[in-house]
C-alpha cells in the first residue's frame, strides 16, 4: 500500500502507475470499499492523509476541505456556525460492518445521500468545485469556489457518484446551508402502504419544505400497527409549530411526535445492518412506491424520499427479479451490500443501453484513458 | 473574436445540403436569405452571421436524422432555442446547419404526484409555470427573459435568475433529459426517478452550451408556490455597510428568496426612469424577498429588519402587492434606465465572493477612470453574481474599444478576487478568450477531452466556450445602441 499525503504525492503516484500501466484502488476512510464490482487484489493508494478543512467561510456559504476529511469533523465544525453541508451525507459503515471512518469524498463519490436529499438534493447539488489528478497524472480543477458559476463544463457533477473511477480528488468545495434550529418528527401510525405513501407525497408537494419523508412497514418499526408514515419538519420555534399544524391540516389525521430522530438511521441503512441477505436501494418515481413494494414482495423493506427510494434486503437468488422490477418501473436498482461473487455477477447497477454505456466509457476515458482508477467498480 | 475558419467546401455544397435536409424535414427548412436573416444573431447582437441553412425539426426522429446526416457529411451544427443567449451561444456559422428547436414545444405530461413536468425543448420557461400555476405550482428557475427563452436553451446554458440562492439553477431543478448525440444516437439521462445508473451525464450536459448534443425532451421539477412572500427595501449610507449587511443576513441563517443590490448610480438612474420609490441619497440599496409559510417569513423579515438596523441601514416594507411589484419593476428596468444615460452600454456577468464586493466596487471605480467611461452596478447579492453596466457612445472614436477593454478588466478582476467569468450568461463566444484567465491549460484540456468524448468530430457549436490559441481579441458582451436591446421587451438580469 502506498500513501499520498499531498496532491504532489498523488501526482507522483499516478504518473508511476501510468508508466507501469498498473491500475489501483483509491482508499480514504475505507468504509465503502465493498460497494460496487470487486476490484480484486489491486495495489492501494491510501489518501487518508489528505484530511482537514482548508477554508470555511460561513458568510459565503462555502467550505473547502481535503477529500478524506471525516464527515463527523465537517458536521461538527459547520454546526459551530449553525450550518450544515448542502447535502445530507449517508454513512454506510454500520451497514457494511466497516471500522473505517466515513469521509467527504467517500460520500460524494458514492452519491450517498440520506433522507435530507428531499430538501437540497444530493452531493451533485452542493459540490461547487474540486481539484483532482486525472489519469494522465495532471492536476486540474473543475467548477469554482463561488456559489453561482456557469463557466465551462460542470465537472463537479461528474465527480459525484463516479465511485472514484474518473480522478483522484485532492480538494473539494461545497455549498453549505443554515442549520434549522429545531426539528420535529411526526408519525402517522397504522397506515397501509398505499395510504402511507399518499400522505408522504401530499407533504412532499406542499410548501412545508420537509427534511425527511419515509414509510416503514410494521416489521421495520415497533408499535405502529400496519406501518408508519414519518415526516420530518424543520425551522425556528414558531415556524416549526406552524408547519406541524399545517401538516396535520393537510392530512386531516392525528399524528404523534417522536422524540428520537430516526432519519439518520434510515439514511445510513442501519435498519438493514443486522439482516441477512443482499441490501438494495431501488430508485423510482415516488408514486410507483406502493406498487413496486408490492411487486418486490420481500419481508424487510422501507421507503424513503417520499417513495423515491426503496431500501430492501433479499436473498442473493432474488437479484434478477429485483432488477427486472426496477427496470419495469423505469428506475434503478443499486446493489449496495452483497458478497463479492454477487457484486461481480450483478454489478452496482443494471447494464445500461449500449449507446449510453458507450458514452459512459468514453467520458471515463476522457479522464482516465488507461483505466487506472478503481477499474470496473461502477 | 474569431471563429474557426469557414470551410468553403461545405459552403460550396449548400444546395445539396439543403436538399438533404428537405428530405428529412420537408416543411421545416429555411434557406432563403430573408428567412435566414431572422436567425443571424442572438441577444449578443454585436455579432451577426447568416447560417448556411436553418432547419426546424418537429420531432426527435427528425433531429436524429439531421445529426446523423451532419455527422456523416462533416457539417457543423449550431443548436438554437429562442435565441435569447447573452453570450452568443446561438451565433450561426456560414458553414453550419442552424437547428432551431422552437417547433418542438409540446408539454407532454404534467405529473403532480411526482412533482414534475415532461416537456419538449421549445417550451418557454414561463409556459411551464403557466401550465401548473392554477394548481399552485411553479417552475423555480426564472431568468429575466423567461417569457421568451426556452427550456432547451435553459438546459444548454444552466440558466439562473433572481431566486437561485434559495432554489438553485436549472441543473438543480432537472430530473432528466433525452438528447440526440452527435451522429444521431438518442440517449435518456435520468427520468422521473432522477437515477442514471452510471456517471452523472445529466449534470454534465446541463450548461454545456450546445457543445455536446441536442436536447429533445426535459423532465423538470415543479414546486408548490410559497403561500407568503414579503419584500423589504433597505438603504445604506455606504457600499461597505450594505456589503456587511448581506454577509450578516446570510451568517444569521436567513436564506432570502432574492437579495438584490444596486449602487447609487444605478438606483438614481432607475428612480428617474420609472419612479419605483427608492430612497433618495442612498449609496446602496438592497431589495430582499422572503418566502415560505407565514411564520417562516415573519421570522425572516424580523431578523432582516434587525440586522439592517445594526448595519446602520433603514428598512421599508412593501405594504401590498402593488408596492411589491413597483419595487421590483424598478430593479427589472435597470438596463433600460441606464440606456437613458448614454447611447450605448455593455453588460458584464461575473461572480465574486460576496466579501469582495466593497473592494471590487472600489477597484471598478479606478478602472472607470482609467478607461474614461461611466458604469453602474446591479448585483444578485445573495449569490455574488455581479452585473456591471458600462455606458459609452459608439459614435465617439475609440469608446467601443475602451468599453470592451473595461469589461475585460472587470472580468479579470472577478477572477483575481476568487470569482468566475460567468454567473449565469454562459461563456459562448463572448467570454471565450478570457477562459485562460480562470482556467489553467490542464483544466481546459480536461474539459476539452470531455467534449471530444461526445463530439469527436468537433462539429457541435465550434468556436464557442473554448479559446483558440490564435485568437486574442477580447470583445463581445451585450452591445446596446440607443437603449435598444435585442428583444427590447424582455426584462434583463
Amino acid at each position: 500500500m502506498s500513501k499520498a499525503d499531498s496532491p504532489a504525492q498523488v501526482v507522483e503516484f499516478v504518473r508511476a502507475a501510468r508508466a507501469g500501466k498498473a491500475p489501483f484502488e483509491i482508499v480514504a476512510g475505507g468504509t465503502r470499499r465493498n460497494v460496487g464490482a470487486p476490484l480484486g487484489d489491486l495495489p492501494l493508494l491510501d489518501v487518508s492523509g489528505l484530511s482537514g478543512i482548508l477554508k470555511y467561510e460561513p458568510e459565503e456559504l462555502i467550505v473547502t476541505a481535503q477529500p478524506a476529511t471525516p464527515l463527523a469533523e465537517i458536521a461538527a465544525v459547520l454546526a459551530e456556525k449553525n450550518q450544515r453541508l448542502g447535502f445530507d451525507p449517508a454513512d454506510w459503515s454500520k451497514l457494511l460492518k466497516s471500522n473505517g471512518v466515513a469521509t467527504l469524498a467517500g460520500a460524494a463519490s458514492c452519491d450517498a445521500s440520506g433522507s435530507g436529499r428531499l430538501r437540497h438534493g444530493g452531493p451533485r447539488d452542493s459540490l461547487l468545485g474540486f481539484e483532482a489528478v486525472n489519469g494522465l497524472g495532471e492536476s486540474f480543477r473543475g467548477g469554482s469556489k463561488v456559489v453561482k458559476n456557469v463557466t465551462g463544463f460542470d465537472l463537479p457533477k461528474l465527480m459525484c457518484g463516479a465511485y472514484g473511477t474518473l480522478s483522484v480528488l485532492t480538494e473539494m468545495t461545497f455549498r453549505v446551508y443554515p442549520k434549522p434550529q429545531y426539528a420535529a418528527i411526526l408519525c402517522l401510525a397504522d397506515v397501509t402502504v398505499e395510504d402511507g405513501f399518499a400522505a408522504l407525497r401530499r407533504i412532499a408537494r406542499s410548501a412545508l419544505e420537509p427534511a425527511g419523508l419515509a414509510y416503514l412497514p410494521a416489521r421495520m418499526m415497533a408499535d405502529v400497527g400496519q406501518g408508519a408514515a414519518l415526516i420530518k419538519l424543520e425551522g425556528a420555534r414558531e415556524p416549526l409549530e406552524q408547519k406541524i399544524a399545517l401538516a396535520h391540516g393537510l392530512l386531516g389525521q392525528a399524528m404523534h411526535r417522536i422524540e428520537e430522530d430516526i432519519f439518520p438511521t434510515i439514511g445510513n441503512g442501519e435498519k438493514f445492518a443486522d439482516l441477512t441477505g443482499d441490501v438494495w436501494r431501488v430508485m423510482i418515481a415516488p408514486s410507483d412506491a406502493p406498487r413496486v413494494a408490492k411487486d418486490l414482495n420481500v419481508s424487510h423493506w422501507l421507503g424513503d424520499w417520499a417513495g423515491g427510494l426503496i431500501w430492501l434486503a433479499a436473498a442473493p437468488s432474488e437479484a434478477a427479479r429485483i432488477r427486472k422490477i426496477a427496470a419495469d418501473a423505469k428506475g434503478q436498482a443499486m446493489l449496495l451490500r452483497a458478497s463479492a461473487e454477487s457484486r461481480a455477477l450483478h454489478g452496482l447497477y443494471a447494464p445500461q443501453p449500449p449507446s449510453l454505456a458507450a458514452l459512459n466509457r468514453a467520458v471515463k476515458a476522457a479522464f482516465d484513458p488507461l483505466s487506472l482508477f478503481n477499474p470496473g467498480r461502477l | 473574436m474569431l471563429l474557426p475558419p469557414t470551410d468553403s467546401k461545405i459552403v460550396a455544397r449548400r444546395a445539396e445540403i439543403v436538399a438533404a435536409l428537405k428530405e428529412i424535414v420537408p416543411d421545416g427548412v429555411v434557406a432563403d436569405p430573408s428567412g435566414l436573416a431572422t436567425f443571424d444573431t442572438d441577444a449578443l447582437s454585436a455579432y451577426h452571421q447568416m447560417p448556411l441553412v436553418c432547419v426546424l425539426p418537429s420531432n426527435r426522429e427528425q433531429v436524429s436524422a439531421i445529426l446523423k446526416y451532419a455527422g456523416a457529411e462533416g457539417v457543423p451544427i449550431v443548436p438554437r432555442g429562442a435565441g435569447t443567449s447573452l453570450s452568443g451561444g446561438a451565433l450561426p456559422r456560414e458553414d453550419g446547419i442552424l437547428i432551431g428547436m422552437g417547433r418542438m414545444k409540446r408539454i407532454l405530461e404534467i405529473d403532480y404526484e411526482n412533482g414534475c413536468v415532461v416537456v419538449e425543448p421549445g417550451v418557454t420557461n414561463l409556459n411551464i409555470t403557466k401550465a401548473v400555476e392554477a394548481n399552485g405550482f411553479y417552475y423555480a428557475p426564472d431568468p429575466s427573459s423567461q417569457v421568451a427563452c426556452t427550456i432547451g436553451g435553459n438546459v444548454a446554458e444552466n440558466s439562473g435568475g433572481l431566486h437561485c440562492l434559495k432554489y438553485g439553477l436549472t441543473t438543480n431543478n432537472l430530473l432528466g433529459v433525452t438528447m440526440v448525440l452527435p451522429g444521431g444516437e438518442i440517449v435518456t439521462l435520468g427520468g422521473k426517478s432522477g437515477a442514471q445508473g452510471g456517471l452523472d451525464l445529466l449534470g454534465l450536459v446541463t450548461g454545456s452550451e450546445g457543445l455536446l448534443g441536442v436536447v429533445v425532451e426535459v423532465v423538470v421539477k415543479i414546486l408548490r408556490k410559497a403561500p407568503v412572500t414579503r419584500t423589504l427595501l433597505a438603504s445604506f449610507d455606504s457600499v461597505p455597510a450594505a456589503g456587511a449587511c448581506v454577509a450578516a443576513i446570510i451568517a444569521d441563517g436567513v436564506v432570502p428568496a432574492a437579495m438584490e443590490f444596486m449602487d447609487r448610480p444605478a438606483a438614481e438612474a432607475i428612480e428617474s426612469y420609472n419612479q419605483p420609490g427608492y430612497p433618495p441619497g442612498a449609496e446602496a440599496i438592497l431589495i430582499i424577498d422572503a418566502d415560505g409559510v407565514e411564520a417562516d417569513v415573519s421570522h425572516a423579515v424580523s431578523r432582516v429588519i434587525d440586522i439592517v438596523a445594526k448595519c446602520g441601514g433603514q428598512t421599508v416594507e412593501a405594504t401590498d402587492e402593488k408596492q411589491r411589484a413597483r419595487i421590483w419593476s424598478g430593479r427589472k428596468a435597470a438596463f433600460a434606465a441606464m440606456g437613458k444615460l448614454a447611447p450605448d452600454m455593455i453588460c458584464m456577468d461575473g461572480s465574486i465572493p460576496r466579501h469582495a464586493l466593497p473592494s471590487v466596487l472600489e477597484e471598478m471605480a479606478k478602472l472607470s477612470q482609467k478607461h474614461g467611461l461611466g458604469f453602474c452596478n446591479v448585483f444578485h447579492a445573495g449569490d455574488g453574481n455581479l452585473h456591471p453596466l458600462i455606458i459609452f457612445d459608439t459614435m465617439k472614436p475609440g469608446e467601443f474599444e475602451r468599453a470592451e477593454a473595461f469589461g475585460a478588466d472587470i472580468l479579470r478582476l472577478c477572477v483575481k478576487v476568487g470569482g468566475v467569468l460567468s454567473g449565469e450568461h454562459g461563456v459562448g463566444i463572448e467570454k471565450r478568450d478570457l477562459m485562460t484567465e480562470q482556467f489553467t491549460e490542464s483544466d481546459l484540456e480536461q474539459q476539452h477531452r470531455v467534449k471530444c468524448a461526445f463530439d469527436g468530430q468537433g462539429l457541435f457549436n465550434p468556436g464557442k466556450v473554448f479559446p483558440t490559441l490564435s485568437a486574442c481579441v477580447e470583445q463581445g458582451h451585450i452591445h446596446v445602441h440607443g437603449a435598444q436591446l435585442p428583444h427590447p421587451h424582455l426584462p434583463r438580469f
